[in-house]
């Protein structure tokens, strides 16, 4: 069995917004959810200042507090890791969203539309009935598309129909997702690295969302082709 | 109504149609290619497509959220009529809902009486966000009809007219990037390419961010360390407006200090050895009229073009024909001396020692003399790049602050060399089936390069003569504008009568722009408007449409055919090696109301003028369409049959419309010699500008008969390059302190997407979007406070508010405020009062315009205080 997890690489990320975007139009979230986000924060002190674009989801933790505190048990860990809400099972009580020190649940009390008073547009019309209301959402890793992708025989992480829709969205290719329990995957290699962290690990969550620094130092390499110098 | 294309039809349940429907992007000028996710006739998921390598299956935040603009129960659906005639900023239009075909006889009537009575009072307005439709449409039309007063309203007067022009003038091409895969020192000057930026805004993210991650040395130049600053190894704060008094030190530098220069390249690929006379133009051959060199081994003059470059003078004075001369470089060095890294650190608050290294890092980077093995062709190897975009061209020194950063290229030789500064595909020697499309640059009898395609009918170079005006966009007498913000302007009273120019804009014909906000000030640009006819084409009422007098309801980009979204593919397909895609544009959902495509409307509406022959004859330039597929007399065409015609002449019978709609996308590779062109292909690019000072020649003359030589400021017509000050940049009064200006946003496209839901709870969440950025010592020597409420007025006294949002990275001069907010029409309920209007404090008028190119000047020198 996989252990699905994810690195996002914050030297890459530019903090585009696009996996804000593209988990909403793939989860048709309601107003005010955004399962996927981005915080940009500028570090340091004029001039010696730079942006810092956190992109935040669920982390998936293997220990999640959420998971704990749920009573009904609506909040469960498949054996792949995916913690996930069984919104049949959820009833609202949102004991996991003080739990999950990451803020990433969010309580639908009532299907809002994104134009207010002036009704549902037919993409919500279509998408909203995917969830209910009353209960809690959360990030899933999109586990529709991993077990629609597997179902097909397709590799998540490679398959762009297997793999979370903000990581095959991500234009400068900064999330990478797959198995961290095969150490031949690229986010195994990845998480192997020194400078791949978790957030806030003294949360002791233990989670699958790994990162890799802003800031690295990185010498140019001799290109592949050769190079001839000549002087003058 | 239309049948939705079936490109790629599953059933993935039954009773259910479920379809992926290859399509492009139109929420910005990029125009990647997407997939739209249609279910049961609902869009359901736009996701990039990943066959493209238009985006190569990646999206930015606005692709993806033009679900909720397709979908925004604001949009227009019925063809409205105007009956209050009084029009002004907030007035109400009183609309009433009219049939397409009253709407049309109204308009075929407007325009008939224009078109009888002096074509050339029609003024069309478009809108870089629809580019590919704007610029088919704008100019078959207005090529039909006679009429060639063409603006593109906002976006457009903003962000190009240097920029595109020094794009054009010296790479043919209508930007830059740095190689990505290949560069290993970028200098940016305000500009965000591979930061989510505009033209090729997915692919250059990632190739921006490979590039980091492989070692590349990102610095960027900019009043602001937002999104290119943020991710680089240095960001440079830079007094606004100044790009070009630092471009001229480092090139000082690198010419009178480090004599690091690439002389076999300016030898062959510029005009520097080409000899100059004390009266500044070319010392020519008697006989062939051809420039001349000096050639040392001959100890002797000869035509530019009549033996090898290697033995040419860059340096020195000779004697020829009993007239003293210099190779052109020889001026440009000794011009240079004025820029010294303290002159420029004054002007740019630069430490001179940052300005040295900066000169050094860049020209030692470029590895000047080596060359590389790409696909088994040897090319020269220069991995150093300068790159500039709308914040340093978007001043008064437009052209000349764009043509100083290049020049940093042309000197160390990194121009379209490998790993150098690329336009984006200047060269492209066609499909292997077809050899279309076919286009390289082209040499003047000068040697000069002229470029192989361009966006526009005219060319960037060569320019007309210059001649009196009798238009009213006054380009004859500007004849490097590559558009006229004099239409707008508040004082074009001033400068018609000046000409004495009688026409006026009567009918406008406005496709998608908001020309009320997106030019400058609303009331300089709401009293030019007032007295047009305007026929407007839209997907949303806005501030725009309160001045219509008959709206059309548009498409959306989602609900409409066009046969070329990324062609010329010098605009936005990705440059560098890689992979040739002709997507196309096709519906992915059925329209709602009665919506109908502005092209083919403005088609209907030129054959109902009697103007479909010439119509036919401008879709057959617009489109390069060759027998059999051009578009004959006499005969009407529908859209689709002339997208066919577009797709079977480019790539052949078997490649009609039916082939793009299943398939979406045709690709073929790139070859080396097309992105690597500049040491193949014979033309030369200016670094002295004998070109500009004969063109102020002219100009001077015109002007002399006209009498309004006074009026008239030269700078922009010398040989040789300097930066000179904004109004902002001269204003002494000491209560104005700070320099405003505004920046592109990487969550909004100009003013469209404000009403986009998703987008508009994106930017929210952003500390910068809809706030205005302060320095944080700035802030608090004035006593204000992250948060405050705040007054930006200008030294004219024009003044927006909003809240404040003190920061660390922003100079401490500059007052920052993203994309084109704060919209004020009640018909667009989520924008509305969103963000600041920042365009409130931009003067529109002669003296805030590059007087070369008449770019606008889009800083001001402001004062904050607490509202």
């Amino acid at each position: 069995m996989a252990r699905w997890g994810m690195v996002i690489d914050l030297f890459k990320c530019i903090g585009c917004y696009g996996c804000q975007l593209s988990c909403k139009a793939e989860n048709a979230t309601p107003p005010g959810v955004t399962l996927a986000r981005v915080e940009v924060s500028e570090v340091g002190t004029y001039p010696n200042v730079t942006r810092v674009n956190l992109p935040l989801l669920c982390m998936q933790c293997n220990e999640p507090p959420c998971e704990a505190v749920c009573p009904t048990k609506a909040t469960q860990i498949r054996p792949d890791g995916i913690v996930f809400v069984d919104e049949e099972m959820c009833i609202g009580c949102k004991y996991c969203m003080i739990a999950c020190p990451y803020g990433a649940r969010y309580f639908v009390e009532d299907q809002a539309a994104y134009f207010g008073e002036q009704g549902f547009t037919p993409y919500e019309k279509a998408g909203y009935p995917k969830h209910k209301t009353g209960v809690v959402m959360k990030c899933d890793y999109c586990r529709h598309r991993i077990d629609d992708g597997l179902a097909k025989g397709l590799t998540p992480g490679i398959d762009r129909e297997a793999t979370p829709a903000c990581v095959t969205n991500c234009m400068a290719k900064a999330r990478f997702f797959g198995d961290l329990d095969d150490p031949q995957s690229e986010v195994s290699r990845l998480v192997a690295r020194a400078q791949a962290f978790q957030l806030n690990p003294e949360f002791g969550t233990d989670p699958n969302t790994h990162y890799l620094p802003a800031g690295r130092s990185v010498t140019p390499a001799e290109p592949e082709q050769p190079v001839v110098q000549r002087r003058e | 109504m239309l049948t939705v294309a079936q490109a790629s039809t599953n059933h993935s349940a039954p009773g259910k149609q479920d379809r992926w429907i290859p399509s492009s992007c139109s929420l910005c000028y990029g125009m990647c290619s997407i997939l739209a996710h249609n279910v049961d006739g609902v869009v359901t998921k736009i996701e990039g497509n990943p066959a493209s390598a238009c985006g190569e299956g990646r999206l930015c935040a606005k692709g993806i959220a033009g679900i909720m603009t397709v979908y925004d129960p604001n949009r227009v659906n019925i063809p409205l009529k105007r009956t209050n005639p009084r029009k002004g900023i907030g007035v109400d239009p009183q609309w009433v809902e009219i049939s397409w075909d009253e709407a049309l006889d109204i308009a075929v009537a407007r325009l008939k009486e224009v078109y009888e009575h002096d074509p050339a009072e029609l003024f069309l307005q478009g809108t870089t966000t629809c580019a590919s439709e704007m610029h088919c449409g704008l100019f078959t039309f207005g090529s039909a009809f006679g009429a060639d007063a063409v603006w593109v309203g906002g976006g457009g007067i903003h962000c190009g007219s240097g920029a595109h022009q020094t794009g054009g003038l010296m790479h043919a091409s209508w930007s830059l990037v740095p190689d990505f895969k290949m560069c290993n020192f970028a200098i940016y000057f305000g500009a965000s390419k591979g930061h989510s930026a505009g033209h090729v805004a997915n692919q250059n993210a990632q190739l921006a961010a490979d590039a980091r991650a492989r070692g590349m040395k990102m610095v960027v130049v900019d009043p602001m360390c937002n999104f290119a600053a943020g991710k680089g190894n240095e960001w440079v704060p830079i007094r606004v407006g100044t790009d070009g008094a630092l471009a001229l030190a480092m090139a000082n530098v690198l010419v009178n200090e480090l004599e690091l220069y690439d002389r076999p390249y300016l030898k062959r690929c510029t005009n520097a050895p080409y000899l100059v006379k004390e009266d500044g133009h070319y010392l020519r051959d008697a006989a062939s009229h051809k420039p001349l060199v000096w050639d040392e081994a001959a100890g002797a003059a000869r035509a530019f073009d009549a033996g090898p470059s290697d033995t040419l003078a860059l340096l020195g004075e000779f004697v020829v024909q009993g007239v003293k001369v210099q190779p052109g470089f020889q001026r440009l060095k000794e011009h240079l001396r004025k820029y010294t890294p303290d002159y420029s650190s004054r002007i740019t608050t630069i430490s001179a020692a940052d300005i040295r290294r900066l000169a050094r890092e860049f020209g030692e980077a470029a590895r000047i003399g080596s060359t590389i093995v790409i696909d088994g062709e040897e090319f020269p190897y220069r991995p150093a790049a300068a790159i500039f975009f709308r914040g340093s061209q978007g001043h008064k020194n437009s052209t000349w602050n764009c043509v100083s950063i290049d020049l940093l290229n042309q000197l160390v030789g990194s121009a379209d060399n490998v790993g150098g500064a690329l336009g984006f595909n200047p060269v492209c020697y066609g499909h292997p089936s077809t050899g279309r499309p076919f286009y390289a640059p082209e040499a003047t009898p000068d040697g000069l390069m002229i470029t192989g395609t361009w966006m526009h009918p005219h060319k960037p170079f060569p320019a007309n003569d210059a001649a009196a005006p009798t238009s009213i966009g006054m380009r004859e007498i500007f004849p490097w504008a590559m558009t006229s913000p004099f239409y707008g302007a508040s004082d074009r009273e001033v400068w018609w009568n000046k000409f004495n120019i009688q026409r006026r804009p009567k009918v406008m014909i406005n496709f998608g722009a908001n020309a009320i906000m997106s030019v400058g000030n609303k009331d300089v640009v709401a009293d030019a408007l007032k007295d047009t006819f305007i026929i407007s084409f839209d997907i949303f009422k806005n501030e725009m449409t309160d001045f219509a007098d008959i709206v059309l309801p548009d498409t959306s980009y989602l609900e409409r055919l066009f046969p070329s979204p990324n062609y010329p593919f010098i605009f936005n397909h990705p440059g560098g090696m890689g992979t040739w895609s002709w997507p196309i544009r096709q519906p992915v959902v059925e329209r709602d109301g009665q919506r109908r495509d502005f092209l083919r409307v403005m088609y209907e509406i030129g054959c109902r003028l009697g103007l479909r022959d010439k119509l036919n004859q401008a879709y057959n330039i617009h489109f390069e369409l060759k027998d059999p597929h051009r578009l004959g007399p006499g005969v009407k065409y529908d859209f689709d049959e002339i997208s066919d015609r577009v797709l079977k002449s480019y790539f052949g019978e078997e490649r009609g419309l039916e082939w793009f709609k299943q398939n979406g996308v045709l690709n073929w590779p790139k070859r080396a010699d097309e992105v690597y062109w500049r040491s193949r292909v014979p033309v030369r690019v200016p670094v002295y500008f004998e070109i500009f000072q004969a063109t102020g020649e002219q100009v001077r003359q015109v002007a002399r008969e006209l009498g309004v030589e006074k009026d008239l400021n030269f700078q922009a017509y010398q040989p040789l390059p300097d930066w000179n000050p904004c109004p902002s940049h001269e204003c002494t009064d000491p209560q104005y302190d700070l320099i405003s200006f505004y920046y592109r946003d990487t969550i909004h496209t100009n003013s469209l997407t404000m009403e986009n839901p998703w987008l508009d709870e994106a930017a929210q969440m952003n500390d910068y979007s809809y706030n205005i950025a302060v320095n944080a010592a700035t802030a608090q020597a004035k006593g204000l406070k992250d948060g405050d409420v705040i007054w930006v007025e200008s030294s004219y006294g024009r003044k927006v508010k909003g809240r404040l949002k003190t920061t660390q990275g922003l100079h401490p001069e500059g007052v920052a405020v993203a994309a084109l907010a704060g919209h004020w029409s009640k018909d667009l309920p989520i924008a509305r009062g969103k963000g600041v209007f920042y365009n409130e404090l931009i003067e529109v008028d002669y003296n805030h315009l590059d007087p070369g190119n008449l770019n606008m000047d889009l800083c001001a020198k402001v004062k904050i205080y607490k509202a």
